[in-house]
Parts: C-alpha cells; sequence; structure tokens
C-alpha cells in the first residue's frame, strides 16, 4: 500500500469497515510511514470526537412525533386526500404570510439606519494596498519553503490575497502543478476559489487536471469547477470523461460535474 | 407487531398495505433523521417539518420500495430530495445560524469526553458547522448515522471510489476548520 492508497482508506480504516487483509495491509503501511501514521492519529481524534456529537444536538420536539402519528391515523382512515381543514389551509399559507413579514421587518430596518462615516478616501485606499502587499509577501515566501508545513501555511496565506493578485494565483497555480506534497497541493487547489471568476484561473485549472498524477487532487480540482460555476469547462470535462489514462473515479467524477454545470 | 424485523422487511411490509408497520421505522429513525437535516439547515423547526415531509414521501411512494436494496439508502435519497425541494422553497428566507444551539443537549457530552480526547468538542462541532454543506453532510451520514460506503455511494450516487476521496477530504477540511478555530482560541 502507498500513501495515496492509505488515504482512499483512511475513512473505512477509522470506521473498522475494511476487510481484515486490508486493514492489515493499512497498519504496516502507517507503522513505516511517519506522515500517514500522524495524519491517521490526528484525523482519528477528529473521527472520535465526531462521534460524541450527535450528544450535543437537540432532539426533535415531542410534537414531531404527535404530528407523525396524526398523519398516519388520518392516512389509514383514508382522510389523506379529504378537503384541507380551515386550520391546514392556514399551515399553506404560513410561509407566505411568514415571508411577506420579513420582507416588511427588512425594509423598516433598512430605512431606519444610521448614516455611515465618511473616511478619508486616500488614506484607507493607502491602508488597503499596504495591508494587501505584506499578505502578498507573506503568502508568496512561505510558499517557497522546504518544509510542507510552511507551504501549507503559506498557501493559507494565499486566501488573504485580493482576487486580482496575479502573483498569489501564479505560485498557488505553480503549487497545484509541481508541489510534491499531495496535501499541498490540495490546499492550494481550495485556495484557488479566491480567484476563481478569473477566465484564466478556470482554464488553468483545466490545464493542471491533466498533469496531476494524483486522483484525489483531481478530483478536487473537478469539485473546485462546480463550485465555480464554471459551465464554459463542460466541453474540456467531457475529453476527460472519455480519457481511459485517467482512474475511473476521475471520469464518473468528471461526468458528475458535466450534469451539475450543464442544467 | 414484529419490532424486531429488519428496516428492509418492514418497509416491504408498509409497502404491502401494512401502513401502520411505518410507525416502527418512524421511531427507529425520526431522530437520526433531525440530526441529519440540522447539520445541513441548522433550523429546528425546518428539520421538524422535513422529517415530518420524508415519511409522508415514503407513504406516498412505498409502492416504489425494492426490498432487495437498502432501507436507509432509499431513505436518505428520499431526505435529500425532500431537503432540496424545501431549500427551493424556502430560498431567500432568513435562516439563524446557531437556531438548533440547545443548551439542554449541551450537557450530554462535556468536559470529561472533551478532556480524554484531548479536544474542545465545542469547537469541533462549530468546525463540523464552518464546512461547506457536501462536506458536512458526508461526515454526519458516515459518521452520526453509522453509514457505510456502499451506501453512501447509493444515496450520493456517484462511486465508492469517489465516496473514499470525498470523505477523505472533508475530514482533511475538518481538521483545518478546526485548527483555525483553535489558532482563533489561542490568539
Amino acid at each position: 500500500m502507498n500513501c495515496e492508497e492509505a488515504k482512499l482508506d483512511l475513512g473505512e480504516y477509522l470506521s473498522h469497515s475494511l476487510t481484515e487483509a486490508r486493514e492489515l495491509e493499512f497498519a504496516e503501511h502507517i507503522a513505516t510511514c511517519e506522515a500517514c501514521r500522524g495524519e491517521t492519529e490526528r484525523l482519528g481524534t477528529l473521527w472520535k470526537g465526531l462521534a460524541l456529537l450527535p450528544g450535543m444536538m437537540p432532539a426533535p420536539g415531542d410534537n414531531v412525533r404527535e404530528r407523525f402519528y396524526e398523519s398516519l391515523a388520518a392516512y389509514r382512515h383514508g382522510m389523506a386526500s379529504s378537503r384541507p381543514t380551515l386550520k391546514e389551509r392556514f399551515a399553506a399559507f404560513w410561509p407566505a404570510v411568514a415571508f411577506a413579514m420579513l420582507v416588511v421587518g427588512v425594509g423598516i430596518g433598512y430605512m431606519a439606519r444610521p448614516a455611515a462615516p465618511v473616511a478619508n478616501g486616500t488614506e484607507v485606499a493607502q491602508l488597503r494596498g499596504e495591508v494587501s502587499s505584506m499578505r502578498q509577501m507573506v503568502a508568496l515566501s512561505l510558499m517557497q519553503q522546504q518544509s510542507a508545513g510552511e507551504r501549507l501555511r503559506g498557501v493559507s496565506w494565499a486566501y488573504r490575497a485580493a482576487p486580482q493578485d496575479t502573483e498569489v494565483l501564479s505560485a498557488l497555480l505553480e503549487t497545484v502543478n509541481n508541489d510534491g506534497s499531495v496535501n499541498v497541493r490540495m490546499a492550494a487547489v481550495d485556495a484557488l476559489h479566491t480567484f476563481g471568476s478569473s477566465p484564466v484561473t478556470r482554464t488553468a485549472i483545466v490545464q493542471s487536471i491533466k498533469k496531476q498524477t494524483s486522483p484525489l487532487v483531481e478530483i478536487a480540482l473537478i469539485d473546485l469547477l462546480v463550485d465555480l460555476k464554471a459551465s464554459e469547462m463542460a466541453t474540456e470535462l467531457r475529453k476527460l470523461e472519455a480519457d481511459a489514462s485517467l482512474e475511473a473515479g476521475v471520469r464518473e467524477r468528471a461526468r458528475w460535474a458535466i450534469g451539475r454545470l450543464v442544467q | 407487531m414484529n419490532v424486531n424485523a429488519t428496516d428492509n422487511v418492514l418497509m416491504a411490509e408498509v409497502g404491502a398495505g401494512q401502513v401502520q408497520k411505518l410507525a416502527v421505522l418512524f421511531e427507529r429513525h425520526h431522530r437520526g433523521l433531525f440530526r441529519y437535516f440540522v447539520s445541513l439547515n441548522r433550523n429546528r423547526e425546518a428539520s421538524e417539518d422535513l422529517v415530518q415531509d420524508v415519511f409522508f414521501r415514503m407513504l406516498r411512494y412505498r409502492a416504489s420500495y425494492d426490498p432487495k436494496q437498502s432501507f436507509t439508502a432509499w431513505m436518505y435519497q428520499i431526505a435529500r430530495n425532500a431537503s432540496v425541494d424545501q431549500a427551493q422553497k424556502r430560498r431567500g428566507e432568513v435562516i439563524g445560524i446557531d437556531e438548533y444551539t440547545d443548551k439542554r443537549a449541551d450537557t450530554a457530552a462535556g468536559p470529561e469526553e472533551s478532556a480524554a480526547l484531548g479536544q474542545d468538542l465545542t469547537l469541533l462541532r462549530q468546525a463540523l458547522d464552518r464546512l461547506p454543506p457536501d462536506k458536512r453532510e458526508l461526515l454526519v451520514l458516515s459518521r452520526f448515522e453509522g453509514i457505510r460506503h456502499e451506501e453512501l455511494a447509493r444515496i450520493l450516487d456517484c462511486e465508492v471510489g469517489t465516496v473514499k476521496v470525498r470523505v477523505y477530504r472533508a475530514m482533511r477540511a475538518l481538521e483545518q476548520a478546526y485548527m483555525g478555530l483553535l489558532g482563533e482560541k489561542t490568539a
């Protein structure tokens, strides 16, 4: 088992649903791979914590049960198709009434809002420019570090860059295409979302899919195109769907994406 | 009424006309469905309506249920459709994101459990809330409801391989959100 396969099996490993042979392979892999062992331990702790969250969530109210049994009794007695009662008719109109009240409330709130303070436009623009340059510098320098952890930090700084910052965009694309760590590449894919309104980014995403060797990153890039509603990329996605050199899961995801984008 | 029958058998019997047996399925699943909806829409009232809607749709489409297929997958497919339909109907309405916070329920998993795991469960819940809905849905179904990858693939209408990738990515996103919140807390 290699690292890529271990990542794909991680969810089933944590939920103890791998076959015995596969679980053994997974255990053998993490015994020798420090990075995967660390990731399994970290995500495993979160996985255990997730099991406790349902206890922190509210239970449905008693009225849910009452309403269900009322509906079931009505259905059994053939009353489901009968004329609605006055109460049911009011219930049908209630969402519309509530919405109308909301619109009126928002309108009143808007009209009664206090006037915004007037800022010195030049000062604000100057400060904004300085902060933007600083964020760009931090992001670019961290993304060139030796350590994958530092590069991940650099990618997280990219979120703070302006959407039109072409230098940070170039650095992110370089990371997506060439970084040695799958984790860093995937984080960079997520960060590309900030720059998604540009046609350059969208074209670069498609080109990057073809350069990838990891199905995880390929699928993340396809998902990004869907998130960006890049329907103009449907033709390119069709080519991916037909590309036999890609893994079945990637082609299937491309087919899914086409369905989402061309509706 | 045989309350030990499997979900598939019970639903097949409902499909054959014994609609009163839907009550057993309701008792088994309405809490899980409520958790699923409230995790997605963060709105108690809307989630309670959706639970009703799912069981009503089960009655309506009971003849279409194939007992050879997983009841859980069928039920959550119905739940997803109901959720999409309601979201379209309620588009434009303002829904408070913290509406499902419930102090009474907060006592169920307290600081002892958090300490035992070495993590802050309140932060973990907030991190889960910060995930995009598709990732949150995947973790809720796989972890809260214990649905296996094969069934998830049926519910989400994709390959098992895709589910594996998506679960991994959802866990990574959860970790990033959690670490981000932890950083904010300690800053």
